[in-house]
């Protein structure tokens, strides 16, 4: 087994939990009973990786078999790294009628055409997304499995979620993906996250929206909580309400995790008290960023306990309703306007 | 705090401690109380009672007003009370509405609710397959200046824009909402097909399926002939349930999907769900 088989592969043990690697092995591939019970002895990661190690060279495996544990257990575990979202516009006639082994056939193509050499693998998971993982490599170097880039589209939508993409790369997979799924243009969705589930379920709006409803289904009673009848809340009807705009503004229950939203402001300064930058013709640039651990949730509380004037602002609600968080806001409109950003790097 | 507020504060406090302490009239306060309690009680019960009796007799008057055939004589009579007969009418009209309302949400029909005062409305679509409520979908719309979606919870594999373009939305909002409607209980009955298909027939392996439940492929096994059948669906109008397109094979026996029990098997795909089916093709011993 050469070098760079045996580096991947201990990179890949390292990044992995032990538990996950075992259960993962167990779906992939067939270990004799000694392997199996090689793998189960509770040990320390570096012995557990010579045994990795030993099990490759007795079976045999190639890159491809390590490519393959490492794309499984990515897709069980994908909430690593950055995830950017694309959407695809325009589509052909027939976009909508494009099938799996089709998009197989085509992006494998003309990715091919673009790039050589090029490791391409690609699966279906139990929910309809289509991974694909690519190992690029250039005129002079083999494919570099160490950094793939995966990509995760479900067809018949417009979205496409990638990581790991460098900026020399996204022209070439951006072409292979257009002409691969009938559109015409790509662009950047201008939304960002640690969590795959997050952004895709943002985007795919999988998650607990809420609307004013003419008639509430007996569920709904959920929200009315037993209090003490001998206090009465002097603030209840606007705090409800309030409640209710947060609600409606951001969603229901579990909200997707985000963890960032950039405003990139190019206003002109407005503060009566400072004259010399109020009076400067040019746009003040400067960048606010929120940081949280669950971002949606965090503007939510904000939004219902008051702190957030309601009806919520729409620079806020823009977050949930155009499934973005980068944005970009001019004098010149009434909200946040769209802009791609940066390339990747 | 400064001492002179801290030390009116603190003998207030032990005047109320003296006062307590003090108190020899408990007893008498304790009845006292349970005789008020009892009071609250009694009126309470006679309020509610009341309440019941008003509301009996509005229903009583809106429905003889709507079952009696109003002739001349009778509005003469009543002329005094033509006022309150007007109000009442009204009330009955309104009674009416609300109940048809009520029953086209019951049925499935779409809700409507107005937002941002009178500047937008809610629309609440429910999808149902055979007989079974899925589902649901709502539409934030704004009215001025022209109809917009503000708002949606429709998956992004329905393609609203071009429904709109299609429908003529700005001008037809019915046409737009029974057209989206059909896309959205076909979607439903799709999936629900798909679902039962992977629940009650396990052994039949699925190879392929979409979110928008627009292809499936599957995989059945024939134990008589020793040998497995490719079973391609294509839903291309995805306002129907039923397929478009149906493709059977088989690599070991290419003639078999040409049999004529392979080619019942064929139209009856076209035109029954496909849980169905398989149900039937088990019960006769063809698949497992």
């Amino acid at each position: 087994m050469d070098e760079s088989m045996k580096r991947l592969l201990q990179r890949l043990v390292r990044r992995i939990p032990a538990q996950m690697l075992k259960t993962t092995l167990e779906k992939c591939v067939r270990l004799t009973a000694s392997q199996q019970r090689s793998v189960e002895v509770l040990q320390p990661k570096w012995a557990f990786t010579e045994t990795l190690l030993d099990i490759c060279e007795e079976n045999g495996w190639t890159v491809k078999h390590v490519t393959k544990l490492e794309m499984t257990c990515f897709m069980d575990n994908p909430n690593q790294g950055m995830w950017y979202a694309f959407q695809l516009v325009d589509p052909e006639d027939d976009a909508h009628a494009v099938e799996l082994m089709q998009f197989k056939e085509k992006f494998k193509y003309h990715l091919k055409d673009l790039v050589r050499p090029v490791s391409i693998k690609i699966k279906k998971h139990t929910d309809e997304a289509v991974w694909i993982r690519i190992a690029w490599g250039d005129g002079f170097s083999p494919p570099n499995h160490l950094k793939p880039t995966y990509v995760v589209h479900y067809l018949q939508t417009p979205y496409v979620f990638v990581t790991n993409l460098t900026s020399k790369r996204k022209p070439l997979l951006c072409q292979a993906l257009v002409l691969s799924t009938r559109h015409q243009i790509i662009k950047d969705a201008n939304l960002s996250g640690r969590k795959l589930t997050a952004v895709r379920d943002l985007l795919m709006k999988q998650y607990q929206q809420a609307f004013p409803i003419k008639y509430p289904s007996p569920l709904a009673e959920r929200h009315e909580t037993v209090s003490n009848p001998h206090i009465e809340k002097e603030q209840a009807e606007s705090a409800s309400k309030r409640f209710q705009m947060a609600c409606e503004a951001f969603g229901d229950g579990m909200l997707p995790q985000l963890q960032t939203s950039i405003y990139k402001l190019e206003t002109k300064f407005r503060d009566h008290t400072n004259k010399t930058m109020t009076d400067r013709e040019k746009p003040f640039r400067c960048v606010v960023k929120f940081e949280s651990t669950n971002l949606l949730e965090s503007l939510r509380s904000c939004a219902s306990s008051g702190i957030a004037s309601t009806p919520v602002t729409p620079l806020l609600s823009s977050i949930p309703l155009k499934g973005r968080n980068y944005f970009v806001v001019t004098d010149n409109t009434p909200g946040p306007a769209s802009q791609t950003r940066q390339p990747l790097d | 705090m400064d001492g002179a507020s801290a030390t009116g504060v603190m003998s207030h406090l032990s005047l109320l401690e003296a006062k307590t302490t003090g108190r020899k009239a408990q007893p008498v306060q304790r009845s006292r109380v349970s005789e008020l309690r009892a009071e609250v009680e009694a009126l309470s019960a006679r309020r509610d009672n009341l309440k019941a009796e008003i509301e009996t007799y509005k229903l009583q008057k809106i429905r003889s007003l709507m079952d009696q055939q109003s002739t001349h004589e009778d509005e003469e009579e009543l002329g005094e009370d033509s006022e309150i007969l007007e109000l009442l009418r009204l009330m009955a009209r309104h009674e009416q509405l609300k109940d048809l309302l009520y029953a086209h949400h019951i049925i499935g029909g779409y809700d409507i609710v107005k937002t941002h005062q009178g500047k937008g409305v809610c629309l609440l679509l429910t999808t149902s397959y055979q007989g079974v409520f899925l589902e649901t979908y709502n539409l934030e719309i704004d009215l001025k200046p022209t109809l917009r979606i503000s708002r949606h919870n429709v998956p992004p594999f329905i393609p609203l824009k071009s429904l709109e373009e299609q429908s003529s939305f700005q001008t037809d909002l019915r046409t737009f909402l029974d057209v989206l409607g059909q896309h959205l209980n076909a979607f439903a009955g799709r999936k629900q097909q798909l679902k039962f298909v992977k629940e009650l027939h396990p052994s039949v392996e699925v190879m392929e399926s979409n979110v928008l439940c627009s292809k499936l492929v599957m995989m059945f096994t024939v134990p008589t002939e020793k040998t497995a059948v490719l079973c391609s669906l294509d839903y291309t109008d995805h306002t129907k349930c039923l397929p478009t397109r149906v493709v059977l094979e088989s690599e070991d026996n290419e003639a078999l999907p040409d049999s004529p029990e392979w080619k019942n098997f064929h139209s009856l795909l076209m035109n029954t769900p496909v849980h169905q089916v398989l149900i039937t093709m088990k019960e006769m011993g063809i698949i497992v």
